[in-house]
């Protein structure tokens, strides 16, 4: 079995995902090449052919011209299966190749099983299991979902030059909004959810963050309803943590943030849904309510 | 000598032509001041208030000679009644003088005003005048030297003040001249019947005949040129109260209180839905300003308003009247403020006090309407969501209809599709059917029933929103939508009698579903209860030591449904002491959940349900009972954010019954 | 200028998800039914774009499904849109992301829309592929992800979202689609005249049998609750209980409280 992955650049680094798709190929058992557009000042530690594409010419991505040069690699080499990122790299690029390559798609995997691939659904309440019809496919790994390799081996570099007339044209990008906690660093991460019911509530949370001598975290839809400031948010569209501790209060789990903080060392949610899906990444879940239980601890820790 | 007096004495009989032409025109005054008023109305839509045309003419002359809404808070009531009473009682006297001297005694030659008659009738009029004086006094030091807080005093105060402070003096002092020149000298026993006059009299003795004579002529003059002007002014001063305020105990509405007019969402010619301009609004809307009297007991009583948000009752129905004489095409939404729009909890407690029988709800569910139906505006986001969950789900909190029904598990209860006969439904609501607290409600409610044998069912999962809270917001489409689907589903089943354990629903289905077409009896669960146990169907045991309890009325079961005795009455034989708070029965004070606002944070201003869980504090009862799956969520919230944990404990009147059934 | 937005019908979140019959999908019964939430951010933003453009824009919506799915319709036509198609099609949930994507293209292909709005992805199947297959086989310019959206002289400015907040923005010729993320806008609530006047709009209903040619190129084999993760705890109980258990366990097993 061969595959091709897709590695990830931007603004003229390497993105750690990339090491998610090596470890992926590793647990499908594939023999695997990447194709990169960066450059090869920072190409990843790997054991095989890299197909680069040099950033410096390309720019930034421009879906056109990376799925021409993914079409040219295909051609080459030929693989079972193409693998990106369930990043807004990967979703935006993968169904282009998908439709030029006119075979199956198979989205946001988080394991593998011998029926196929298994895939979430219904807000990460449920999981599909999917197979491929066609004799190629398009996978899209969701991240966090797989082991990072190890950062070792050194690939074999072939450079790959394209041209494309694209109707889309990048203008540049537009910074996060200044950030007034670096989530990243804390050892401590205390989360709000919807499950804290309103506004007035988030300070019992913030307050449980300052016992544990930790910084609080949000969920999406508290950070859309103007609770906590996006600075805040954990997720993949806010900031992707992996703290000593993580507490989840009153966080269902939308697949988004459990992306954003699996990886923690130890989870503890709080939550009063017993099925709900935070459940599946949590060391220790605690069904009571979140405006009872998170006081009462705050207190006990005091 | 027979006890009777001289008409005219001193100014003679050929003052009579002047002196009715001269009222005549000022009667033609007040009504011409009236009639350029009425273009004012007519910028209002139509509506029908002269129907059941006897009822109301007894309601206006009750409302008028009772003056029984206006003595409900003595401070400025009592004064003003007593004034009131004063002031006709020497209107009628000078009818009755009137009729005595331009008919009576021309056309056929009697005199009633003699004898003890007369004795009766001077000191009535003349102790009525004292009592006018000194009420006036004392509304006069209120006004302008106590000044109670958020009382507005404009320009036409001063000019009323002046012409009835005149009026009754000049009055006084025209009878104390005659007086000094004829029964002081004549008749001094009968100068004992009018006490006050003969202490004015005093003044004039020092005085030749002549001089007297002269100053009567011109006090007379001066009196009868003030109550010119008292007519004048009626309609161009506050004084038109006296027209509109009496008009308004006429033009009351007649059908149950609480009505909203349901809108026919089949009729494709309505293009503006609610009130965005006062054009949108009735003729009695605009009318309504002109009964206000501006007495701010509507705004005291606003829970909105005495939390500090910018929502005065009072303001509100004044600046309808402003628009509509200033700027009628202007936009209401911006003359008023949403945010004073969206802070009315339709307590009624306005509505319920105000002695003009103004309408303020009303207006507030129009404004809204148009808020919400023409502009799809909401009080916010977090009612956004629940709205769009009542959609979805059929309940605010967005939780999956299907498990509406999962609280009844293992309890004495039927689902209706099982097709089991049953005594009542039980229409849950979506607080008891999902909220845990509330769940408590319900399951106590269920046991009490199965103790007193009373077979229950309940829809489960078919069951939706009332859909109060929407309608309230003004979302009268939703609201149709979801009061439909529970409809049929309740015709389908032949329910013969309905109970809810939620005054907001109780309201909805009992009052407002029948212009959808449900006629099913619904009761309270509270005279539910007290009907079980009237009829001995139900037995509690009062524990051995009574406790100490406060209770809590809620708006829509008390001011909405009268409903005030009954729950007391249940509390007190489950062993209940009941310490009442300051505020109760038609004065209670509303825990903030009404209105749909139970939907929305509460953003602006402290936090009602806090106020309220202080006057329950206030009583030093640890317990407070309510009756509302509203009340009590909000009083949770405000016992722990107003620090009133481990004093006060709210609970159901369902629980506290539920715990003393003997089986 | 001719605009569609094409809308699925999704399940509400909060339900709970049971198989079916065949094991691969959701059983319907007992589901509450809502617009695929990603969808309403697309509706409003296509309404917004018609807006803009006035009387010589027409805005389609498009939904696939039983008739279910008109539910749907009605409310994309009551935000704004000015007619709709409704392809029937019953079994709409054996269909994968391809087929979806050839069914409307079938029909777009034949009504040459300007600009094509979709949701980023649905709720309840999450594949993220729909919008991009349509725009792919139409051969039309596409963004995904949208948290931003201007259009002005035939050039659509694109603000994509994507990791860590950072922003990408790309310009965009006519003809095009994008994909609309949560938070694009703020979806009006319909206001009641234009409900109304939603009653009136014409919905062409369309068989499936007539587009559809494409066969399946993704197989579901299972539909289930995702596996527990192993060696999670479960502790439920009263709360002083559970705060003295939870201590302990942190205390046992993180290197924050010692």
């Amino acid at each position: 079995m061969k595959s091709l992955l897709i590695g990830e650049y931007r603004e003229g680094r390497l993105l750690d995902t990339t090491y998610e798709l090596i470890g992926f190929a590793g647990q499908l058992g594939a023999e695997s090449a990447m194709l990169l557009v960066g450059s090869d000042s920072q190409l990843p530690a790997f054991n095989g052919t890299i197909y680069l594409a040099d950033a410096g010419v390309c720019g930034e991505y421009n879906p056109d011209l990376h799925k021409q040069l993914i079409l040219e690699v295909v051609g080459k080499l030929n693989p079972d299966c193409i693998v990106f990122m369930h990043t807004s790299y990967g979703w935006d690029l993968a169904p282009r190749v998908a439709a030029a390559l006119k075979c199956a798609q198979i989205s946001e995997i988080v394991a593998i099983t011998d029926n196929g691939f298994e895939v979430g659904c219904c807000n990460a309440k449920m999981r599909r299991t999917v197979r491929s019809a066609t004799g190629r496919t398009v996978l899209t790994i969701q991240a966090g979902a797989f082991p990072v390799a190890g950062r070792e081996g050194t690939p074999c570099v072939e450079q790959l030059t394209t041209a494309v007339t694209s109707t889309l044209e990048f203008v540049g990008y537009e910074p996060a909004e200044a950030k007034d906690v670096d989530l990243a660093k804390a050892d401590v991460i205390v989360t709000a959810g919807r499950g804290v019911g309103k506004k007035e509530n988030v300070p019992v949370i913030q307050a449980l963050a300052k016992a544990l001598g930790g910084e609080l975290g949000a969920s999406r839809p508290v950070v859309d309803a103007g609770w906590v400031d996006h600075s805040h948010q954990v997720g993949t569209t806010g900031q992707t943590v992996s703290p000593k501790l993580y507490i989840a209060c009153g966080v269902s789990g939308a697949i988004q943030h459990l992306a954003g903080m699996k990886k923690s060392d130890f989870i503890v949610a709080i939550n009063k849904d017993k099925d709900a899906p935070i459940g599946e990444v949590a060391d220790l879940l605690v069904v009571a309510d979140v405006m009872q239980f998170v006081p009462a601890l705050t207190a006990k820790l005091q | 000598m027979e006890a009777t007096r001289e008409i005219y004495w001193n100014i003679g009989h050929g003052v009579v032509l002047p002196m009715y032409l001269l009222t005549l025109a000022a009667v033609g005054v007040l009504v011409w001041g009236f009639w350029k008023r009425l273009p004012l109305y007519r910028l209002g839509k139509p509506l029908d208030r002269c129907d059941r045309y006897e009822e109301r003419v007894n309601r206006m002359i009750g409302d008028l000679l009772g003056q029984e809404k206006v003595a409900r808070v003595r401070d400025g009531g009592l004064p003003h009644n007593l004034f009131f009473w004063g002031f006709l009682t020497l209107f009628v006297g000078t009818l009755i003088i009137m009729v005595q001297a331009d008919f009576l005694t021309p056309v056929a030659g009697v005199n009633l005003l003699k004898g003890e008659f007369y004795k009766a009738f001077s000191l009535v009029l003349d102790l009525a005048g004292l009592v006018a004086l000194v009420m006036l006094g004392a509304l006069f030091v209120r006004r302008y030297f106590v000044r109670p807080e958020g009382l507005e005093t404009v320009n036409d105060d001063i000019v009323i003040h002046t012409l009835l402070f005149g009026i009754l003096l000049t009055g006084f002092l025209i009878e104390g001249a005659r007086m000094a020149a004829t029964e002081l000298v004549q008749q001094p026993d009968l100068a004992s019947f009018s006490p006050v006059g003969k202490v004015f009299a005093q003044l004039f003795v020092p005085f030749d005949t002549s001089s007297i004579s002269a100053s009567h002529k011109v006090f007379w003059w001066v009196h009868f040129a003030l109550v010119l002007g008292f007519f004048c002014a009626i309609p161009y001063t506050k004084l038109r109260h006296i027209v509109t305020t009496s008009a308004n105990g006429f033009l009351v509405p007649l059908e149950p209180k609480g009505t909203i007019p349901t809108i026919n969402m089949e009729d494709e010619t309505v293009e503006q839905f609610g009130a965005a301009k006062v054009s949108d609004l009735t003729w009695k809307d605009i009318f309504d300003a002109d009964a206000c009297t501006t007495c701010k007991r509507c705004q005291d009583r606003c829970p909105a308003h005495v939390t500090g948000k910018p929502l005065s009752p009072m303001k509100l129905i004044k600046q309808i009247g402003e628009t509509a004489e200033t700027t009628p095409d202007a936009a209401l939404p911006e003359v008023i403020g949403a945010d004073a729009i969206w802070a009315c909890t339709t307590c009624r407690a306005c509505q319920d006090i105000c002695p003009a029988n103004n309408e303020h709800v009303g207006k507030i569910i129009e404004l809204r309407r148009n808020l919400t139906l023409m502009e799809g505006a909401f009080p916010g986001d977090e009612v956004r969501g629940a709205v769009g969950n009542l959609e979805v789900n059929g309940n605010p909190f967005g939780l999956a209809y299907a498990s509406r029904g999962e609280w009844a598990e293992g309890l004495p209860v039927t689902l209706m599709e099982s097709g089991a006969e049953v005594d009542i439904l039980y229409f849950v609501g979506c607080y008891a059917s999902f909220d845990k607290r509330n769940r408590e409600v319900a399951t106590s409610f269920v046991t009490i029933c199965a103790a007193a044998g009373i077979r229950v069912g309940i829809l489960g999962k078919e069951e939706k929103c009332c859909g109060e809270p929407v309608r309230k917001l003004g979302n009268e489409y939703l609201y149709q939508m979801l009061a439909q689907e529970n409809i049929e589903l309740i015709k389908g089943y032949g329910v013969k009698k309905i109970i809810t354990t939620c005054p907001h629903c109780f309201n909805t289905l009992g009052r407002d579903y029948r212009d959808l077409g449900l006629d099913v009896p619904v009761e309270h669960y509270s005279t539910f209860l007290h009907g079980l146990i009237k009829e001995e169907k139900l037995r509690l045991t009062a524990e051995a030591a009574p406790f100490d309890v406060t209770y809590h009325d809620s708006c829509y079961l008390g001011r909405y449904m009268d409903v005030i005795e009954e729950p007391r009455s249940v509390l007190t034989k489950a062993g209940g002491r009941i310490r009442e708070m300051a505020k109760s029965g038609y004065d209670s004070f509303c825990c903030s959940a009404g209105g749909g606002r139970i939907l929305a944070e509460e953003k602006i201003g402290t936090k009602i349900s806090e106020a309220r869980v202080s006057m329950a504090l206030e009583t030093e009862a640890p317990l407070l009972v309510s009756n509302c799956p509203f009340c009590l969520t909000m009083f949770e919230d405000g016992i722990k954010t107003g620090g009133a944990e481990g004093k006060l404990v709210v609970r159901d009147l369902a629980e506290i019954v539920a715990e003393r059934v003997k089986a | 200028m001719k605009l569609l937005v094409c809308i699925k019908q999704v399940p509400d979140m909060e339900s709970r998800f049971k198989p079916n019959g065949s094991g691969t999908w959701f059983d319907e019964a007992d589901l509450a039914w809502r617009m695929n939430e990603y969808d309403e951010y697309a509706v409003e933003e296509a309404v917004r774009l018609r807006e803009q453009l006035g009387e010589s824009a027409e805005l389609t919506v498009l939904s696939i499904g039983p008739d279910r799915v008109v539910e749907a319709i009605k409310k994309a036509l009551a935000m704004g849109a000015d007619r709709a198609v409704h392809i029937q099609d019953p079994a709409v949930a054996d269909k994968d992301p391809w087929q979806i994507a050839s069914i409307i293209v079938a029909h777009a292909r034949e009504q040459q829309y300007d600009l094509i709005f979709t949701g980023m992805q649905s709720q309840d199947r999450g594949s993220a592929q729909v919008g991009v297959l349509v725009a792919e086989q139409l051969g039309l310019s596409c963004a995904t992800t949208l948290v931003g959206f201007s259009y002005e002289n035939g050039i659509v400015t694109a603000k994509r979202e994507l990791e860590g907040g950072i922003k990408g923005v790309a310009r965009l010729r006519l003809p095009a689609l994008v994909t609309c993320q949560l938070g694009l806008n703020v979806p009006r609530y319909p206001t009641l005249p234009n409900i109304m006047k939603a009653k009136k709009k014409e919905i062409a209903a369309l068989p499936v049998d007539g587009l559809l040619a494409e066969p399946a190129v993704a197989v579901t084999t299972s539909f289930h609750p995702p596996a527990k993760k192993g060696g999670g705890v479960v502790l439920e109980g009263e709360v002083g209980v559970l705060v003295d258990k939870v201590i302990g366990i942190l205390k046992e097993k993180t290197a924050i409280l010692r």
